[in-house]
């Protein structure tokens, strides 16, 4: 019997205030972590792709590194997925959630992938474009399919992905987009477009994300550029346009995780926002809206993947191809709110929500309806993937954001 | 055992004394601080490894750089240090000199916060201080603020931070140095017919020095170096040499320019507490 939807409404919402705290420890401890990896000394150039080796037999444990609120979660219980996924398959499973930034948590992991040796994690899940970067450099096993039958539930459009060709190395674990979330009731008009995140009239109200893919993104959609065509030129008028808005005292901050309890305690008014985080503090204040904007959104995903050096690659299929049985992957949805690559999950939820009463049912028609949680046509058509940055370019890219973001 | 055989043996004690902590040092401080210097030295990216190739040159690139983050990550360090004794000399000074019996409960009071981690601590700031939250909002309403009023995201919430949570490496050494000051020093003083004014002048204060150079610099340093209360509370235009070692480190993988900032920092901080300690007078902090 499965516990009361608004019991687990609750407690993701709670969960939610918290998690720019969360994420801002995480940085803090990846910071530390980070500078105790780097007095190790020099690196080794990268190694040889991993090649498709046999698995070894299952060693009945596995670690996974995730995202703050990425799975379902009871209160003061373990996740009901994770308990499902002891039950039928005898492995234990230890589910971390470690990840806050993607260049972040990449820094923690990277000198022992370059050294070879493990890592501490059996599956990894992280942004499509350091999944591509990720498998340069060879520090991802290349997945056995034949292990993952349950990967035909995949919607089409998250097989052989551009960033993963043929699924070499990673399959998707949920997608959503990166728009404008903003207070109605603050900013006293409906935000349309780019150009609000440059209004004088929410000066030092306005928040940015650290995330330079993001941030890049929305710049370029704005200038017309698409951003995978993107020049160094067109970064470069980014750059300016991102300077100015700064140095007119317009942006408040550039965030991470944790915009969003700036966006719930009002002390911004616009933001840059991810979709799922808008409609979860939505149930909190119905003020606050999230807008993909009339020149574009950007649309990513976050995918599961197996480093070069997991102890437990077995285990780690195991569970990805779990993660993929339609009745779980609907579970995850109905808690987390992004969209998942799973096909059968918007028919589940829409019987569940056919099954459920009062609140339950509104929110999971809610969710069901929703074209931030099942993109249609329209949707997909306004958004765009980030560029496939190679070594030198993303330097470039990253230099001068950080000029922008440390100035 | 000879006489002189006892005496050598003594003469050697202090050595072996100073052997654990010198094996420490030397395996967690002076190993990773060689190692770092040569990663300083080295050029290349994640991508192709690096390679010892010593470029000074890295160490004026950051420099120009980044010249606005040092300079503001020692000015902060600065007025930090500053309001710490302007706030924390009186705290001292009332405990030590006025505490009774209540001495130990008020120390008790003032590391009590301390139980908290400061990571947690600094977060919840960033709460009470929302711009919509507690203190703000319900003056808003009030109407003594205007809608606009923010403290967040400036530097008057980073230097507030470090203030806060410095302030116990302030107090506590300024304590021990006015608390072991020979009282009847302050009878002699009023004996020989000086004011309260002149007693606290010419007998306290120079005998507290050594509290205040050891408490200046327990602020200081770490103060300079730090991220987390610029990263939490402050926003555009705060950014101190912290935050850009950490991006350094972890984002951009630059590990020859983030340690060639760390050197620059330090340098700058060494400076710094040479000049201080020439200005104090060094005879005065050995008390």
């Amino acid at each position: 019997m499965r516990d009361p939807l608004w019991a687990r409404r609750l407690s993701r919402r709670e969960l939610l205030r918290l998690a720019g705290r969360g994420s801002a420890f995480l940085g803090a401890s990846a910071f530390l972590s980070a500078c105790g990896v780097a007095g190790q000394g020099r690196q080794s150039g990268p190694e040889d792709d991993a090649s498709p080796e046999a698995l070894p037999p299952s060693a009945g444990e596995l670690v996974v590194a995730s995202w703050p609120l990425y799975i379902n979660q009871q209160q003061g219980d373990r996740s009901p997925t994770l308990i499902a996924f002891e039950e039928q398959t005898g492995i234990s499973i230890q589910y971390k959630v470690v990840i806050s930034a993607n260049e972040e948590f990449f820094g923690t992991i990277r000198e022992p992938l370059a050294r070879g040796e493990p890592v501490g994690f059996d599956v990894i899940v992280v942004t499509d474009w350091l999944i591509e970067k990720m498998a340069r450099l060879g520090f991802l096993r290349e997945l056995d399919h034949t292990r993952l039958p349950n990967f035909e539930n995949a919607f089409e459009k998250f097989v052989d992905p551009p960033f993963d060709p043929g699924n070499t190395h990673s399959i998707p674990w949920a997608a959503g987009i990166t728009g404008i979330g903003y207070d109605i009731s603050l900013t006293g008009r409906e935000l349309t477009s780019v150009e609000d995140l440059f209004d004088p009239a929410f000066e030092g109200h306005v928040g940015m994300f650290r995330e330079m893919r993001d941030t890049f993104g929305l710049m370029l959609l704005a200038q017309g550029v698409t951003p995978q065509d993107a020049t160094v030129a067109d970064i470069e008028r980014a750059q300016r346009k991102l300077l100015d808005q700064r140095d007119e005292g317009i942006v408040r901050g550039y965030y991470g995780n944790d915009y969003t309890d700036q966006l719930a305690t009002g002390s911004l008014w616009v933001s840059m926002a991810w979709s799922g985080d808008v409609f979860a503090l939505q149930l909190d204040n119905p003020n606050l809206r999230f807008i993909i904007p009339e020149e574009g959104g950007m649309r990513w995903s976050d995918n599961m993947a197996i480093p070069a050096t997991a102890e437990h690659p077995t285990d780690a299929h195991e569970w990805m191809n779990f993660a993929y049985t339609p009745r779980i992957a609907a579970d995850i949805t109905e808690w987390v709110w992004y969209e998942s690559p799973v096909s059968q999950v918007p028919e589940i939820i829409v019987q569940d929500a056919a099954e459920a009463e009062g609140a339950d049912r509104a929110l999971l028609e809610r969710i069901a309806g929703s074209p931030l949680v099942f993109p249609d046509e329209a949707t997909v058509a306004s958004t765009y993937n980030y560029k496939v940055l190679d070594e030198e370019e993303e330097a470039i890219w990253n230099e001068l954001f950080q000029e922008v973001t440390q100035g | 055992m000879s006489a002189i055989g006892i005496g050598r043996a003594r003469h050697r004690t202090p050595y072996w004394l100073l052997l654990p902590g010198g094996v420490w040092l030397a395996v967690f401080f002076v190993v990773p601080m060689v190692s770092m210097a040569s990663i300083s030295l080295q050029e290349g990216s994640l991508e192709r490894g690096y390679e010892l190739t010593w470029r000074f040159q890295t160490y004026l690139d950051v420099l120009t750089k980044y010249d606005t983050q040092f300079i503001r990550s020692l000015a902060y360090g600065l007025i930090t240090t500053v309001v710490l004794l302007v706030v924390g000399y009186p705290v001292a000074y009332a405990i030590a000199f006025r505490g009774g019996r209540w001495k130990n409960v008020l120390l008790f009071l003032l590391i009590l916060p301390f139980f908290v981690s400061f990571i947690i601590r600094t977060l919840e700031w960033k709460f009470v201080l929302a711009d919509d939250g507690i203190l703000l909002g319900t003056l808003k309403d009030w109407g003594v603020l205007s809608a606009g009023f923010r403290v967040l995201a400036t530097p008057l919430a980073v230097v507030g931070g470090l203030v806060y949570n410095f302030l116990p490496f302030m107090v506590l050494p300024l304590y021990v140095a006015l608390e072991k000051m020979d009282r009847s020093l302050l009878d002699a003083a009023s004996d020989l017919y000086s004011s309260r004014r002149e007693a606290f002048l010419r007998v306290t204060l120079p005998l507290s020095l050594p509290g205040v150079f050891a408490g200046s610099l327990l602020t200081f340093i770490p103060a300079v170096g730090d991220f987390l209360n610029a990263a939490v509370l402050g926003g555009v235009g705060t950014t101190m040499i912290g935050n850009v070692i950490q991006t350094e480190f972890l984002v951009n993988n630059d590990y020859p320019e983030a340690a060639a900032i760390s050197f620059l920092l330090l340098a700058g901080i060494l400076a710094g507490v040479a000049l201080y300690a020439r200005l104090l007078g060094t005879e005065e902090l050995t008390g």
